[in-house]
């Protein structure tokens, strides 16, 4: 994929970020209650709503921070190779998709 | 300048990390950039953190609510403001730059008359609306963690 796609996709996940993480901390936070309560969050581990809606944020997440990392690595160390650099990126973050998306749809 | 960067047609990042602290005599946008980068290395940490954390909720109620407990302290409290300050910033600085990147902000051609200003030195209100709003946002998200 050419750099200025990842760049555009880097700002598409970069607005959907900000709407998806500005709902997670108006939910778990701001909105009062306990929402790190375990009955709360045993709810909302049974909705489907929710579940999609944390795979979508773990996935632009997982883009859009793994995507800022390259960048600062490739800019910083310019002699490492850029492919190398993708591909040690590419596995981290289907690893760490797996492991982090395992939970809610174990919970579900 | 017979540096790989350079032969792969790409200028050498002479800089490199140090340039993040100073690069030059440039306006608040050069040093707001290095803000942009910390703010994305510490969101992302906190970000891995966290789903490491979220990973307690298998083990079922007791392991759940002993991780909260920990986290009830409150220099985890001062912690998660942190956070919530950092990503403010983060999504706020990151629109300005969508904007300037794409050419909205950037603000109309002048012509070359002495002394000259540069794009890079060039002031833009939006920086001034932005920083603005970080400090109203992140006051209000201070009185909602406290209250």
């Amino acid at each position: 994929m050419s750099e200025t796609r990842l760049k555009i996709l880097q700002y598409i996940t970069g607005i959907g970020l900000f709407l998806l993480v500005g709902t997670h901390l108006i939910v778990s936070h701001l909105s009062g209650g306990e929402p790190t309560a375990w009955e709360s969050i045993a709810e909302r581990a049974s909705s489907s709503f929710w579940l999609a809606f944390y795979i979508l944020l773990l996935i632009f997440g997982l883009y859009h921070g793994l995507h800022g990392l390259r960048t600062i690595i490739i800019e910083s160390i310019p002699r490492l190779p850029a492919k190398v650099v993708d591909w040690t990126l590419v596995t981290a973050g289907i690893a760490i998709f797996g492991y982090a998306a395992y939970i809610p749809i174990s919970a579900f | 300048m017979g540096t790989k960067a350079s032969e792969k047609g790409h200028l050498p990042n002479r800089l490199g990390i140090k340039g993040w602290v100073w690069g030059g005599n440039y306006t608040l946008e050069r040093y707001l950039y290095t803000l942009h980068r910390l703010t994305g290395l510490s969101l992302l940490l906190y970000v891995t953190l966290h789903l490491a954390m979220n990973g307690f909720r298998l083990g079922g109620v007791e392991s759940w609510e002993d991780l909260m407990s920990v986290f009830g302290m409150s220099g985890f409290k001062v912690g998660e403001y942190l956070v919530a300050a950092a990503f403010i910033f983060h999504a706020l600085n990151g629109g300005r730059l969508m904007l300037q990147h794409l050419g909205y902000t950037l603000g109309k051609p002048k012509p070359p008359v002495y002394p000259y200003v540069d794009s890079m030195r060039r002031r833009r209100p939006i920086v001034w609306v932005m920083l603005a709003s970080i400090m109203a946002l992140a006051i209000y998200v201070l009185v909602a963690f406290v209250t």
